[in-house]
């Protein structure tokens, strides 16, 4: 034993400096056993967290020691689910040639060739011009410039000046300082609000908000608030109670947000944006405000909620649209302060990690920008709306169905009243299913008719199952929290047809498509009954 | 030696008067005709760039879009070489000297970052109003999260976001800008450059606003415009949508396939469909951001290993199996092992054939990212399934984009047919995203056809049985309208597409290592990174590579990445090459990193028997081919 040490301190010795240590570790320790026991300690404790593995933290999680066959054991007796759960498969139909105001349209299974011609009202066309021979024009001579694709994140030379070009007119035409461009419409939402709203943020938001918003909320791990849907009361019950929490608990001050749609896109109702703003100026809010539905079609010259409400589109923070509806391109943008628009520039992910759009569909909604601008863009808004109003008048004389869209919208949504839906969930054969499901068989059945009838309509896509899935929005240790006089998070939304109005047919040709589906809808309640 | 440089550079700006730039921004340049073939009529190409052709052209393409290079000498097979260790991922270090330094760098930018922030919200509060609380309202922008943007990234903002017109090709049109804010705000001057290009995700030159598929395009925009109008599931699906989807699993080798208009919502949105709460999420540490982003939105547990360590992926899988989820002890629903075929930041390969050989044990599914591997690695194109030669239905789900490699935009997955529909009812892009546009539709039909050639053109086709994969498709696959060349139709182009980017990635790769920069990755990854560590010399690189001090030289755009996309040391220029590109090209580009790596001091390999780069040059072929660099 003292002759291993005595071998180990000759060893250590002929280390080279090690005379300078030992004479340090002599010197220094000599008069005080207690400072060497701390140093050996502390070394001891370094050693053991270097050592120690990412392992060792599950251990206090009740990790449980096993040996290795005792792994090899479970590691073959672990079964796996299927990847994907077994659904029924629904098949949409589809469009032969292009999405025109009078489409071929062949249903699931059918030759092509099989197809019928018929009046589309699916397409988001409402201005009419969707296959616009400017639009047309304006993309070829695009494509003989750029080619397709972008090749490349907008930060590393994807930034071409055709979208600095839209940027520029959608900025314009909003009259906010600055925009910013996505490659798609339904991730640019999800993506703005976790740019901005972060854990600990609050955000309140209308319980009738679309699936991309609820999906940006649930990312942004704020602390979310609900009320309800176009409930302005309630809105400012909710605003006013988290405003006497915050008091009472004296937390600090975090950034809040109020977030809602124009137009939604669940149901087409209209948002009250001028007691929005009030209510968000007086509570210190900022506002995200959706525009997809709602810019291009609502307004005088089609600029939107603030037009329409007569708001200078400053007044919102975070104003959101799309290209994909109106512009009848792709992508979307996001509008405001220059200081917002840059910081999507390195912090949005769906921007920065993504291709930037192909420039042809940016020329493209550049140009259907600048119709719309024109002279003629007043006249395209006015018979959308004339349009709108002929179909909800043949539609509301009907007793078991519920046009809760708003008037202006150009989706219209059909849903069944509530005591239709009811005996519909009461008396469906498809037990397994939900009870939206239920009814969307039904109104599925309308839609099949109506097309066999010459008019191409659809229920309203939503991801059963998925809807209420937003994860643990209200954070805190006591669960799901409802603010008095808000709503709880919502739930799946209702079922319903969902119809585009377009500008492209006349007002006959929009009141005989209306009367088609009218007539579908009551072949088919009355088959059922 | 940075300060010399810097100067140097100065005076080289000044030398270079605005004659050598052209009007090119607003209006825009009118449309050349579809026969130009010679690169001379465009007014701001320098003189490399000009060069004159004596090789004659009998395809309608432009050689600043893809490049003339009628060799065959510089063609390669990319394909897995089991005695070269293609999936290897460690770098070499650099001397303690300069791991040191990186850090003083990022300590002092952040120290002086921080003091600017003290006295600027003291002094300048207006320009802090963001930043800070103001009357009521929180900040907007916290001050921890921007402070990267703000103090770092600022100073080389010119670097980025460089504004282009034109094609991404061979070739790319800069907008001259400059700055005298400190980057805060730019002024065009109105004039552009013409610069090589090394940047775009363009691997297989399809970026092209000439040549038979931009024809098919064009065709389909006067048929169909350039929207599809809705969602999928709401009557958004077009007949092109399906005969494009059939394409894609023919491609690919499997059943079925399905597409998405956005590359990162192909990710973000089909996770959540595939996995939930209960079900756990295996990650390689450098997975792309829209993965983690599809991660976090599903619910589901997410694990990481080090980036290619299949030691600790084993280990991993083990320990998640046999402990079952986390407190409860169940066990997990399903594991999904997600990685990409090739790490854009590195260049590197997934261990494809260790990954399959554990999933037979650990009944894990298989993701796999291909977004920059498909089309640019595999003898035929087909992605690392390809490459490493295993038969691509053993993969669960393959997802991927058309944006890179075929000049299209978007995403796929492919999978079983059974999983593809059940993935298309319960994945937000189809039910809520807009539907693919037409003419990115037709783009991605036409180029994919002419990387498989149709059966009924190739010489010896109709004997091909139409199980065989990778083969040819057929004729009727195609849209009835579409009309492409001859040369597309029997797969000769995109068999030469193939095998120039194979040979163009494997010698700059080699040559650059040759050469003594530390470079990272697969010798075939079209990505190739050059690591140059400093943060100060992330600009430099760009900038005397955009402002080349020889004279005549071609000005080469490339793109620099710094924290927080790479390790706060391992900042790195990324170069991403293209069949587009023509062997004299990646020599100018050699000549090119060979004059700014002695500039700025990047040759820190400790290798011995570096070449020179006329040697490298010279013995190009010879690089390629040898089992070593």
């Amino acid at each position: 034993m003292y002759n291993e040490l005595e071998g180990i301190a000759h060893y250590l010795q002929q280390l080279p400096g090690s005379s300078i240590f030992i004479r340090y570790v002599k010197s220094s320790y000599q008069n005080d056993p207690w400072r060497s026991l701390l140093e050996l300690l502390l070394f001891l404790f370094a050693l053991r967290v270097w050592l120690s593995k990412r392992t060792r933290r599950d251990a206090e999680k009740g990790f449980v020691g096993l040996s290795s066959t005792e792994i090899d054991e479970l590691v073959d007796d672990w079964q796996p689910e299927p990847l994907v759960p077994q659904a029924e498969i629904k098949q949409a139909p589809t469009i032969i040639g292009p999405p025109s105001i009078k489409p071929k349209v062949s249903q699931p299974g059918q030759p092509s060739d099989k197809a019928r011609q018929v009046t589309n009202l699916v397409s988001y066309n409402f201005l009419g011009l969707l296959g616009d021979q400017r639009i047309k024009d304006a993309a070829t001579k695009a494509l003989r410039v750029y080619g397709v694709g972008s090749c490349g994140p907008p930060g590393f030379y994807g930034t071409m000046d055709v979208h600095i070009d839209l940027e520029k007119s959608i900025a314009q035409t909003l009259g906010t300082e600055s925009a910013i461009i996505y490659s798609q419409g339904f991730a640019t939402i999800t993506s703005v609000i976790p740019t901005f709203a972060k854990r600990g943020d609050i955000i309140v938001a209308d319980e009738g908000c679309s699936f991309a918003i609820r999906k940006g909320l649930q990312i942004s791990r704020s602390t979310v608030r609900w009320y309800k849907h176009n409930d302005m009361n309630s809105l400012e019950t909710v605003l006013d109670s988290i405003n006497r929490e915050a008091k009472r608990r004296k937390a600090p001050l975090t950034r809040k947000f109020i977030c809602s749609e124009g137009i939604f896109q669940n149901d087409g109702s209209l948002a009250n944006l001028k007691r929005i703003i009030e209510l968000k100026k007086k509570y210190k809010y900022r506002l995200i405000l959706e525009e997809s539905y709602s810019f291009g079609v609502v307004g005088n010259t089609g600029r939107g909620m603030t037009e329409l409400y007569d708001i200078p589109a400053k007044e919102v923070d975070i104003l959101v649209g799309s290209m994909a509806n109106t512009l009848g391109s792709a992508g979307g943008f996001c509008a405001g302060e220059s200081v917002v628009v840059e910081h999507q520039r390195i912090n949005s992910a769906a921007f920065i990690f993504s291709a930037s759009l192909p420039p042809m569909l940016a020329v493209s909604a550049n140009e259907t920008l600048s119709i719309l601008n024109s002279s003629s863009g007043p006249n395209i808004v006015h018979s959308l709306q004339t349009n709108i109003a002929s179909f909800r008048s043949v539609l509301s004389t009907i007793d078991s169905i519920e046009l809760a869209s708003h008037a202006l919208s150009p989706i219209q949504h059909v849903f069944f009243s509530q005591s239709k839906e009811l005996q519909i969930i009461s008396t469906s054969q498809k037990e397994k299913s939900s009870e939206e499901e239920r009814v969307e068989a039904v109104l599925g059945d309308i839609c099949d008719d109506a097309l066999v009838n010459g008019v191409f309509i659809t229920v309203a896509g939503h991801l059963r199952g998925q809807e209420s899935d937003i994860g643990a929005l209200s954070a805190g240790s006591t669960g799901i929290r409802v603010a008095p006089g808000g709503a709880p998070p919502p739930t799946e939304p209702r079922a319903s047809i969902k119809i585009a109005i377009s500008s492209a047919l006349s007002k006959k040709e929009t009141e005989k498509a209306a009367l088609v589906v009218k007539n579908s809808i009551n072949r088919v309640l009355k088959r059922r009954a | 030696m940075q300060v010399n440089s810097s100067s140097r550079l100065r005076s080289s700006q000044l030398e270079r008067s605005p004659n050598t730039k052209s009007a090119f921004l607003y209006p825009r340049p009118s449309l050349p005709s579809l026969s130009t073939t010679s690169a001379d009529n465009l007014p701001d190409a320098r003189s490399y760039l000009q060069t004159k052709l004596d090789v004659p052209t009998k395809s309608l393409l432009s050689h600043d879009e893809y490049g003339i290079c009628n060799n065959p000498d510089f063609r390669y097979t990319s394909s897995h070489n089991s005695r070269e260790n293609s999936t290897i991922s460690e770098v070499e270090d650099p001397s303690y000297f300069i791991l040191i330094s990186t850090y003083v760098s990022y300590v002092l930018l952040i120290v002086v970052g921080h003091m600017r922030d003290f006295f600027g919200k003291r002094m300048f509060k207006k320009h802090y109003k963001h930043l800070m609380p103001n009357n009521g309202y929180a900040a907007l922008l916290s001050d921890f999260d921007s402070f990267y943007t703000r103090r770092l990234k600022l100073r080389i903002d010119d670097c980025f976001s460089r504004p282009t017109t034109g094609v991404p090709g061979r070739t790319i049109v800069t907008l001259d800008r400059d700055s005298a804010d400190y980057n805060n705000t730019y002024n065009y001057s109105g004039t552009s450059t013409r610069c090589l290009n090394v940047s775009s995700y363009n691997y297989l030159g399809f970026a092209q606003a000439r040549g038979g598929c931009a024809d098919a395009v064009e065709d389909c925009i006067a048929r169909y415009g350039v929207s599809a109008g809705g969602p999928r599931h709401e009557g958004g699906t077009l007949d092109l949508h399906h005969q494009a989807e059939n394409l894609v699993a023919k491609f690919l080798g499997t059943e079925a396939a399905m597409l998405i208009s956005m590359g990162f919502a192909t990710n973000s949105t089909t996770i959540p469909a595939l996995v939930n709460k209960g079900c756990l999420v295996i990650s390689d540490e450098l997975n792309h951001s829209s993965i983690r982003f599809g991660v976090r939105l599903s619910g589901a547990s997410v694990r990481q290993y080090k980036h290619n360590d299949m030691k600790e992926l084993e280990n991993l899988l083990r320990e998640t199996i046999s402990q079952g989820q986390p407190r409860t002890h169940r066990p997990w629903k399903k594991i999904l092992l997600i990685v990409e075929g090739l790490y854009s930041m590195e260049g590197t390969l997934v261990n494809l054939p260790v990954i399959m050989e554990m999933k037979k044990k650990y009944k894990f599914y298989l993701y796999i990212d291909e977004a920059h591997s498909i089309g640019a690695l595999g003898p035929s194109g087909r992605g690392v399934c390809d490459y490493f030669g295993i038969d691509p239905r053993t993969i669960d789900i393959s997802m991927g984009t058309v944006t890179k490699s075929f000049g299209a935009a978007g995403g796929y997955i492919a999978g079983s047919s059974d999983l593809v529909n059940r993935i298309r009812q319960r994945s937000h892009g189809m039910t809520y995203a807009e539907s693919m546009s037409p003419p990115v539709l037709t783009q991605i039909i036409s180029s994919l056809a002419s990387i498989t050639g149709v059966k009924e053109f190739i010489e010896g086709g109709d004997q091909v049985s139409e199980e065989i994969h990778p083969g040819p498709i057929t004729y009727n696959t195609l849209p009835s309208w579409m009309t492409l060349p001859r040369d597309l139709l029997d797969g000769s182009e995109g068999k030469d597409r193939l095998r120039r980017l194979a040979f163009n990635a494997r010698y700059l790769s080699s040559a650059l290592r040759k050469m003594g920069f530390i470079m990272s990755g697969s010798r075939d990854s079209p990505i190739v990174p050059l690591f140059i560590f400093h943060p100060a010399k992330l600009p430099l690189f760009s900038r005397l590579m955009l402002e080349r001090l020889t004279k005549d030289a071609a000005s080469i755009v490339v793109v620099v990445v710094a924290y927080p996309a790479t390790p706060l040391i391992s900042g790195r220029v990324r170069f991403c090459l293209s069949s587009a590109h023509t062997k004299a090209d990646i020599d100018e580009l050699l000549r090119a990193c060979d004059e700014v790596g002695d500039i700025l001091q990047l040759k820190l390999s400790k290798r011995e028997n570096k070449w020179t780069v006329e040697e490298c040059i010279d013995r190009a072929v010879e690089l390629v081919e040898s089992e070593e660099a």
